[in-house]
């Protein structure tokens, strides 16, 4: 399963889209935005904004990791030739899901480095660790959400399902703009989304604030939903397909 | 459940009774029954459609029979895949993007645990000078060889090719099929799937003949061109009577459209003078060989109707129509 993990994590690297939706647009967001004076959910904007634009990346990149191009790749044939090869389901499955949590990681440090050096965003370091936690935990669900869009849709249209999904699970998620300014009817949508408390655990573990078990258990929900469909499409497309 | 074969190390492939259902009506392998021994390299030859990949995909595991027994190396097709020992190279394949080869070809050995020295794969896929090159930079035939490396990649027992040549040039087919023989005389049995009649022809043990996913021939090479050692006439005549014609000395059969006639003989000497004799306006005739080609298009012409196709290894069987 390494070799496998190895050699998926180096072509993803080499994929230079990839690369600028993972970390592009959160940076240039937080570069636009970080300055702003003002404290909200008890956080100054430059702390605050870190962690939103930390997990909105981090979301891109659990997503986009290895969603749109599983989807090319179940057209073009090569996971039919992979099936005929000794690798196990629940091996690629592993390998898959370590994928997109590996290439979180690039995303986190970029958005960090720029809290820190730009934004002036001074932490603790047991805070800086615990939001670490939080964002590779919690970005589980979004790992197998990327697989699943990756094994529903064929591969032209992934990359448009990818983007409009994450879209709106950051926005009514309350990642783009304060949950409170949106109407009622996104809220209580917004609210049942991962991406919401994702986005609360890791404003809690910055501001020092106890973490909400609640949260943990809906991002746990989302986690084996989101991977009973998988595995269902799985399994229908290697005996039909 | 293990059942003791004949032979060295039993059956390679045991395809008994399959059935493949698409739809209602799209009947991919209709009974479909034959044994493969080990060592032996097979040749599936038919032409699109004719259920050749289907049976390769049940072999592998990709396909489920609807019904029907398909068992590989002695168990069931994903025992084998699992155990890494069966290789095989699909009919499409993309090779996933971003990767190089010398990447690829070592992420297989991985998988199937260094059973084959990589230099040793790269030379029998003739690849050993692609080592560095991305696989979006591949001409399709470099590609094709890219899939045969890893169908390679872990020294099979069993190999599978489903129509393995269809992007390469004459030199590059050539070096394949030395390098499958190479393969062959290690031990590994080979199904490999064309409609390429030559390539059945040079390269098989044995010819396994499908069409609408039935097997309508099955034998050695020379077996499938001895049946039609016989000849092929082909003339005009107004309103031609199938049944005296059926009459002539040597005729086997005889196909009738229109004004148009086919006759199969297996005496065209006695059997063109005989039909002269009969004082028909015979216009156009020609008169066809027997090699392997004419063989695959007598034997999966769709006018010929359906013929027997019971159990392994029949000589080949056409019905008469009349």
């Amino acid at each position: 399963m390494t070799a496998f993990l190895r050699f998926e994590i180096l072509r993803s690297l080499r994929n230079v889209r990839f690369l600028v939706f993972i970390a592009g647009f959160p940076v240039l967001l937080y570069l636009i935005y970080a300055k702003q004076h003002g404290t909200s959910e008890g956080l100054t904007v430059a702390a605050l904004l870190m962690v939103s634009m930390a997990t909105w990346a981090g979301m891109g990149s659990a997503m986009f990791a290895t969603g749109p191009q599983l989807a090319r790749e179940r057209q073009s044939g090569w996971m039919r030739q992979l099936r005929v090869s000794p690798i196990s389901a629940p091996r690629w499955f592993g390998a898959k899901l370590a994928q997109g949590l590996l290439l979180i990681i690039p995303g986190f440090v970029l958005l960090t480095a720029l809290g820190y050096g730009y934004g002036h965003v001074h932490l603790a370091a047991s805070r800086l660790g615990l939001l670490a936690a939080v964002l590779i935990l919690g970005l589980i669900p979004f790992c197998v959400l990327g697989l699943v869009i990756g094994l529903v849709f064929d591969g032209q249209t992934a990359q448009v399902a990818q983007m409009l999904t994450l879209l709106l699970l950051a926005f009514l998620g309350g990642i783009f703009i304060p949950w409170n300014v949106l109407p009622h009817v996104m809220r209580d949508i917004g609210q049942a989304l991962p991406s919401h408390h994702l986005v609360q655990l890791g404003w809690n573990a910055v501001a020092g604030r106890p973490l909400h078990v609640s949260d943990m258990l809906v991002l746990a929900a989302w986690a084996a939903g989101l991977g009973a469909i998988a595995i269902w499409r799985w399994r229908q497309e290697s005996t039909t397909a | 459940m293990t059942t003791t074969y004949p032979g060295a190390g039993g059956l390679a492939v045991t395809f008994r009774d399959v059935v493949k259902v698409y739809h209602p009506d799209i009947r991919a392998l209709d009974h479909v029954s034959f044994d493969i021994d080990r060592g032996e390299t097979v040749a599936l030859l038919g032409p699109n459609g004719a259920g050749k990949s289907t049976a390769i995909d049940t072999m592998l595991g990709l396909r489920a029979p609807t019904s029907g027994e398909v068992r590989v190396l002695g168990g069931q097709p994903a025992a084998a895949v699992a155990a890494g020992r069966i290789g095989g190279m699909l009919q499409t394949g993309g090779l996933p993007e971003g990767a190089k080869v010398g990447e690829l070809v070592g992420l297989f050995r991985q998988l199937y645990r260094d059973r084959r020295p990589a230099a040793e794969l790269m030379r029998l896929a003739g690849i050993a000078d692609l080592g560095d090159r991305r696989v979006e930079r591949l001409s399709g035939g470099q590609t094709q060889r890219v899939r045969f490396a890893l169908a390679l990649a872990g020294d099979p027992e069993l190999l599978f090719l489903d129509e393995p040549t269809a992007a390469l040039d004459v030199e590059a087919r050539r070096n394949f099929w030395r390098s499958v023989a190479k393969i062959s005389e290690q031990g590994t049995t080979v199904l490999f799937a064309t409609h390429y009649l030559d390539e059945a022809d040079a390269n098989a043990s044995r010819i396994i003949v499908v069409n609408h996913g039935r097997v309508i021939a099955d034998g050695t090479p020379s077996q499938i061109k001895a049946y039609t050692a016989n000849r092929t006439l082909r003339f005009t005549t107004p309103a031609p009577d199938p049944a005296q014609l059926l009459r002539l000395p040597g005729v086997a059969d005889v196909l009738v459209n229109g004004d148009a006639v086919t006759v199969r003989t297996a005496d065209a000497d006695a059997t063109l003078p005989a039909l002269y004799g009969l004082g028909l306006p015979v216009k156009a005739m020609e008169v066809g060989g027997g090699g392997l080609e004419e063989s695959l298009i007598a034997l999966t012409s769709d006018d010929n109707g359906a013929p027997d196709h019971g159990g392994t290894r029949n000589a080949p069987s056409l019905e008469r129509v009349g």
